[in-house]
């Protein structure tokens, strides 16, 4: 896997890159104590609801220094569904959970001491955001659902609280993605929501003839997604109609932030399925105005409508612009929107390689991220098909995948071997350095299953990791444009599918031993740093003062 | 032609009794009311029994009470006072075709004009060859005739496969044997099977006309391109005047990425087979990848002059307005894209959940 050059004789060279070109990226294992299951509660009737979950988020919930992991659980759905809908939350078998990672790597689960049992009988488990909406410099979680969406403000003690009502972020409907991120710069940070459909169980469909599957979404009305603007005083306002966003019905999935037009104020991708993809480009005076179609994100190059689905925005090329890449469905292959600069974005799905490396698969969760920290971002993809019959109807597609993981080659992917030998339904991913050792891991959610965790092999090549500590700007630094010996990350938490990654910025850097950071906050302040050492985990606190 | 039929047997009538219960059986008939009618033309045959025309009518009446099987005794009768009727032949034979007789009905249905009925009861016998090319005759006579679409379909199909289950059943090891099963197998999208076959076929006679072709796009389907490709490239190989291949052969390159060889392959097809419509949009296609947005604009612009209306129009004007869009050529690009919506409601493929199992 490594892209540096081994100081040793050439024929051992040889020898070396072939033994380690075969070898397996991670080790796929559970560790120890993370026993979550997730049950998405199959039924005869095919309720949508049941083929989407659910979302993992990586944070360090308790500041120890170490990667925690929370997982969203769906719940019990029975067949038929009897009203009023009741999934059986306060059941311990459909509860979220958190595992709080221990010194020796296992995982301890303290969702009850946490407080985060029982999610509400009412709600079908999704997805959760991650970010310090309130700067106490504790992450806090929002948790989406089918039914009412969750907030809870971690205490700092270990604990958190549903401060959902207070809040006013309940939202309602069918929520799928969501993420913080700073759109006005105020150094709060606000809240979107990805909404799918207007949907539920009373009005489910079952689609398929004979076959009895899951509906495409178009049998079902689309809707809006919020946005929630931080008022500073632990309170929101959905300010979805004002800021333009609810003028676009969509069927969201999946949520990404990034500025891909440099002005300074943070943008929104939504991948929506079954129809355009929303580029919601941030006027910088609390509006936005959807401009996909315009800018070359909506369609796939052939002029097609896509089943968006996981969505992540940030450089795989290293030209310091944001692109785009979306998840689909078989025949549809991943979307590549390279950021042209200009505004607008060129469909690069072919030459990137990810046409022939996706076009039988079926995308979710994810995520770019330099796996072999040769300076270049690899990609990953949560993968298995929305039917679990699809087999039966198609022979060519899979309802059970193995995820998609390819290294980046000077931006074309190749695939490789990920080390995960069993397929599975995967849905969620988030990504993150578990254990501290410099090179990024996964941990992927999967329908019925245990997740899957991806602990990186290593190697020889350095890495920098940076944490940001936004004092002008937001605490987590959400936003900031962070540049490291030519390449480009957008500090966010958001992305992927239903997940939160960790909010540290991990950057490969190949044989380089140190490092030029230049940081680029939401508040305007530019700041940078010479002569980095690598192979560190650096906080970086931003000036007061520009 | 009932009401022809009628006519002209109206003119026969001798007797002025028996014309007058003619008269109202045509009436009757007219008017369906089949009963009235059968009871007419029976007074008609029992007044003159030595009138052809009375029996023909009774019998049509019949049949056209759905009674079928009432119709032969009239009609068999019309035929023993005049064997040259060829009313009475072509209304027998339906009689007989539509009671399942249809080797019966054939030797009558030889001596009417219309062929689609004799072409149908061949494939009821299973004189195929007979029926395709009367049925053929048939489609020249009424182009678009459903029933005769379909038959003709049938009759082909049937012929087909009596010639294919005669090499299965002859040489069940040819390379031919394993290519049938293989095209058999790709119709039913069992395509490990279909690949196992074509393998085996291109095993015992490499190079067998069609069948790398054939088993590119067994490979394409599952979305194995580099395997599409190389199967795709033999078939170029072997057949280097064969558009389909270079088409076939450009479009597994393009979906690798492999632009600037997927261009040179569809410029080939292009040459070998000019204007066709895909092989335009994909040329455009990977002259756009290439950036050279001039050999994209000709290359749609071209399509565009041949087809205005269909999905492959509509999505040559949306990479118009993406050329247009990056030149700054606003006024263009806003054009383009207007075509491209004006079509895209009408041509848009169904969404995916709806076109295939998917979400």
């Amino acid at each position: 896997m490594l892209n540096i050059p081994l100081r040793i004789s050439c024929g051992l060279t040889v020898m070396l890159w072939a033994a380690t070109l075969a070898a397996p990226v991670f080790d796929v294992n559970l560790p120890h104590g993370l026993d979550f299951t997730l049950r998405n509660s199959p039924t005869a009737q095919k309720y949508l609801i049941e083929t989407m979950p659910g979302g993992v988020a990586l944070l360090d919930y308790n500041n120890d220094g170490l990667l925690d992991i929370f997982f969203v659980n769906g719940g019990r759905v029975t067949s038929p569904m009897q009203m009023p809908e009741n999934f059986d939350r306060h059941n311990p078998l459909y509860w979220n959970r958190l595992y709080r990672q221990n010194k020796d790597g296992s995982f301890t689960d303290v969702t009850q001491q946490a407080g985060l049992a029982n999610a509400g009988d009412g709600n079908y488990g999704m997805g959760v955001a991650v970010g310090d909406y309130d700067n106490d410099g504790y992450p806090d979680l929002y948790v989406t659902n089918y039914g009412k969406n969750i907030l809870y403000h971690n205490n700092g003690d270990g604990t958190f609280t549903d401060v959902t009502a207070k809040a006013g972020v309940a939202a309602g409907g069918w929520s799928v993605s969501a993420g913080f991120f700073d759109y006005d710069n105020d150094g709060k940070l606000d809240l979107f929501v990805t909404r799918y459909m207007d949907w539920d169980t009373k009005h489910n469909k079952d689609c398929g003839g004979n076959y009895h599957t899951y509906c495409p979404p178009e049998e079902f009305p689309a809707t809006t997604s919020i946005l929630y603007h931080n008022n500073g005083d632990g309170t929101f306002t959905d300010v979805s109609e004002r800021s333009g966003i609810a003028a676009k019905k969509g069927r969201a999935l999946g949520v990404a932030f990034a500025d891909y037009d440099g002005d300074g104020f943070t943008d929104i991708f939504v991948a929506n399925d079954g129809m355009q993809q929303y580029l919601f480009h941030n006027n910088g005076n609390g509006t936005f105005t959807e401009v996909g179609l315009e800018a070359g994100t909506a369609l796939s190059e052939d002029g097609r409508r896509l089943s968006g689905m996981g969505v992540v925005f940030q450089d795989y090329d290293n030209d310091g612009r944001p692109d785009v890449i979306v998840t689909e469905l078989p025949r549809e292959i991943y979307g590549v929107y390279h950021n042209d600069g200009n505004g607008s974005f060129t469909y690069r799905s072919l030459e990137t390689g990810l046409g022939a490396l996706s076009s039988g698969s079926s995308g979710w969760g994810v995520g770019l991220e330099d796996f072999d920290n040769d300076g270049w971002k690899d990609l990953f993809v949560a993968q298995g098909h929305v039917l679990d019959n699809v087999e039966k109807i198609d022979p060519s597609l899979h309802y059970l995948e193995q995820p998609l993981l390819a290294m980046n080659h000077n931006g074309r992917f190749e695939r490789v071997d990920s080390g995960s030998t069993a397929p599975v339904a995967g849905r969620g991913a988030a990504f993150g350095d578990l254990n501290n050792d410099g090179w990024q891991d996964v941990v992927m959610t999967t329908l019925g299953g245990h997740p899957q965790v991806f602990l990186n092999r290593g190697g020889k090549a350095h890495w920098l990791v940076i944490t940001l500590r936004g004092t002008r700007s937001n605490r987590d630094g959400f936003g900031a444009r962070v540049r490291v010996n030519g390449q480009t990350r957008f500090a966010t938490s958001a992305g992927s599918y239903l997940s939160s990654s960790d909010k540290r910025l991990h950057f490969g850097l190949g044989i380089a031993e140190k490092a030029k950071v230049e940081i680029d906050w939401p508040s305007g302040i530019h700041q940078m740093l010479n002569d980095v050492h690598a192979d560190q985990f650096l906080e970086v606190r931003e000036p007061e003062k520009p | 032609m009932r009401a022809l039929l009628f006519l002209w047997f109206a003119w026969q009538v001798a007797s002025p009794q028996a014309a007058e219960h003619m008269q109202a059986g045509i009436a009757a008939d007219k008017q369906r009311q089949f009963a009235v009618a059968i009871k007419e033309f029976r007074q008609v045959t029992e007044i003159d029994p030595s009138l052809p025309d009375g029996f023909i009518s009774l019998g049509q009446a019949y049949m056209e009470n759905g009674d079928y099987g009432s119709a032969f005794a009239p009609l068999k009768h019309a035929l023993e006072l005049n064997a040259d009727s060829l009313p009475a032949h072509q209304l027998l034979g339906y009689a007989l075709l539509a009671q399942g007789y249809a080797g019966e009905a054939i030797p009558h249905l030889q001596l009417a004009p219309d062929k689609t009925a004799l072409g149908i009861a061949e494939i009821q016998t299973g004189q195929l060859a007979e029926a395709v090319a009367n049925l053929q005759a048939a489609q020249s006579a009424h182009p678009n005739d459903p029933d005769v679409l379909y038959y003709l379909g049938r009759a082909s199909g049937l012929l087909a496969k009596q010639s294919i289950d005669t090499l299965l059943a002859a040489y069940p090891d040819s390379a031919r044997a394993h290519q049938a099963m293989a095209e058999n197998y790709f119709v039913l999208r069992r395509m490990p099977d279909a690949e196992k076959e074509y393998s085996e076929a291109l095993r015992l006679r490499p190079g067998l006309p069609e069948a790398h072709l054939a088993l590119g796009e067994v490979y394409a389907g599952a979305f194995q391109w580099p395997k599409a490709e190389e199967e795709f490239r033999m078939q170029a190989k072997l057949q280097p005047g064969n558009a389909e291949a270079a088409y076939r052969l450009g479009e597994a390159l393009l979906e690798q990425g492999k632009v600037h060889e997927a261009r040179a392959e569809l410029l080939r097809a292009d040459r070998l087979m000019p204007d066709m419509p895909e092989t335009l949009y994909s040329l455009g296609k990977a002259a756009s990848l290439e950036s050279d947005p001039a050999a994209a604009e000709k290359a749609w612009t071209k399509l565009l002059s041949i087809e205005k209306q269909s999905a492959l129009a509509a999505q040559a004007h949306f990479g118009l307005a993406g050329i247009y869009r990056k030149q700054g050529k606003t006024a263009e690009a806003q054009r383009e894209m207007q075509e491209f919506q004006s079509l895209q409601g009408a041509n848009q493929p169904q969404p995916a959940g709806k076109q295939e199992p998917q979400h």
